[in-house]
């Protein structure tokens, strides 16, 4: 009965399987497309510029893209007033440009950030969050949001996905462009295979650079605990709020020792954590190691 | 294991301010039969022998779930820590090695006030943080300062999951 995960969890695990998934694949079209590109014959040069408008284009429509995809919509003071004057305690004393704020009508309890600059930023919160959390620990939440900003993580997401663009760049015309027959102008009308090659190479070379992409992001949710932490000067509540969003909390039994005790053979059963794999996928470190890490910050402050 | 607490107490009152009572108990499931009531006298014969030199007081009570609990009270946490040490090895000797489930240690914290504890698992050789607050309550957050403050420097239980509380603690006054 301890094993079982809080429903959310399903449809947390469904969410982010449903972005990776369209995630890779609208890449994969991306790889595809500019690989059409370059066995129609288009040059090197041309090709570069429309990756990198394409790339251009979606660093300018992200925070466009991503509150039309979450259903987020900007809220006035008059909406949340109460959201509005947390935001705003927390901005005036760590001195930040206010951002606009954006809420979300699920049940589902998360939070996200998003914006070009500072000031065209937005902060994000669902309805369910806000049931769940109390004000401190909301505070927390919006806290290392905002550090998402004030850190530019849109930013340096997008330029580590613009690598990724650039390493199969380069590979296509550095190690590949021969393939095509000699010279980029010169049509083969019989090499399927290089081209099924280039492709399979790009899809890895994608792939390796989205687990890079995956490993920079989890470090930055690090970086945005610690800052967002020291902007409320409580990591304990964040912490909180960490095992409360992911049902960690409701797992804490209350159930009395000797009570368990008396059911068969409890003990024997395995801890159920993250494997590898997912860990290897997944955007956020466990939440395990954050909590761990806030409460190293609230001990060293105490 | 449980002499890890020796240094662990001095980095709960230094970091967190709490203080230990001088109160804690070894528990062990009671059953019926002639070996359990030996062992039992045994352990009573061990605790009355101390008494010239250890300045430690016993009680012995049978709680709700059949739980027979060894509660100690002593001025030194070395003289606590040797005394539940000695009767877990009574207990065991005499072949109630598997009834052993748990050692609780009281601290009185000065800035929540109440009393906060540290659980000893024998199941798990590890010690967990359990914090009352009310009748049915915790208070997780404390509980999660407890493990900040000593988990990397005593066996701890890392799995929130496995912090099972017990609660009316018979430490004080009943029985």
């Amino acid at each position: 009965m301890y094993t079982k995960k809080a429903p959310w969890q399903h449809r947390d695990t469904g969410l982010t399987i449903r972005m990776i998934v369209s995630f890779a694949v609208l890449t994969i079209l991306y790889l595809v497309f500019l690989s059409v590109l370059a066995y129609v014959g288009l040059g090197a040069i041309p090709i570069a510029l429309i990756a990198g408008m394409m790339i251009l284009a979606q660093w300018y429509f992200s925070d466009r893209i991503v509150l039309w995809s979450s259903g987020a919509k900007v809220v006035t003071r008059e909406q949340f007033p109460e959201l509005h004057d947390l935001v705003e305690l927390i901005v005036a004393r760590n001195n930040l440009p206010k951002p606009r704020i954006a809420v979300i009508n699920t049940k589902m309890p998360n939070a996200f950030a998003t914006g070009k600059s500072k000031k065209s930023s937005v902060v994000a919160v669902t309805t369910g969050l806000m049931e769940m959390l109390d004000n401190e620990e909301l505070e927390g939440v919006v806290a290392h949001e905002l550090s998402h900003i004030k850190n530019r993580d849109v930013l340096v997401l997008t330029l580590a996905s613009l690598f990724s663009t650039i390493a199969w760049y380069m590979m296509q015309f550095g190690m590949y462009g021969g393939m095509y027959g000699g010279g980029y102008g010169g049509r083969n009308r019989d090499n399927g295979g290089g081209m099924a090659l280039v492709l399979l190479v790009a899809v890895i070379t994608w792939f390796v650079s989205f687990l890079i992409i995956r490993a920079i992001s989890r470090y930055r949710e690090f970086v945005a605990d610690r800052d967002g932490a020291m902007m409320t000067g409580k990591p304990v509540k964040l912490a909180n709020a960490l095992l409360k969003i992911s049902g960690t909390m409701k797992r804490i039994p209350t159930q009395d020792l000797r009570q368990v005790e008396g059911m068969n053979a409890f003990f024997i059963v395995p801890a159920i954590s993250g494997s590898s794999f997912t860990a290897l996928f997944s955007t956020h470190p466990p939440v395990e190691q954050r909590v761990k890490k806030l409460m190293e910050m609230e001990a060293s402050m105490s | 294991m449980l002499f890890s607490l020796s240094s662990g107490y001095i980095t709960l009152e230094t970091k967190l301010g709490l203080k230990v009572t001088g109160r804690c108990a070894l528990t062990f499931k009671g059953v019926s039969g002639t070996y359990f009531y030996e062992m039992e006298q045994d352990v009573k014969r061990f605790l009355d022998s101390l008494n010239p030199e250890f300045d430690l007081a016993y009680r012995i009570v049978t709680d709700s779930y059949g739980y027979v609990w060894i509660i100690l009270e002593g001025k030194r946490i070395e003289d606590l820590l040797a005394g539940l040490t000695a009767v877990g090895d009574t207990v065991e000797e005499k072949g109630f090695s598997d009834q052993i489930l748990a050692a609780v240690f009281e601290f009185s914290s000065e800035r929540q006030g109440g009393y906060q504890y540290l659980i000893y698992n024998y199941k798990r050789n590890n010690f967990y943080p359990f914090v009352p607050a009310g009748q049915k309550d915790r208070s997780t957050e404390q509980e999660m300062q407890i493990m900040a403050a000593v988990g990397d420097e005593m066996p701890f239980e890392k799995d929130m999951t496995r912090w099972y509380p017990m609660w009316d603690l018979p430490l004080r006054s009943r029985g």
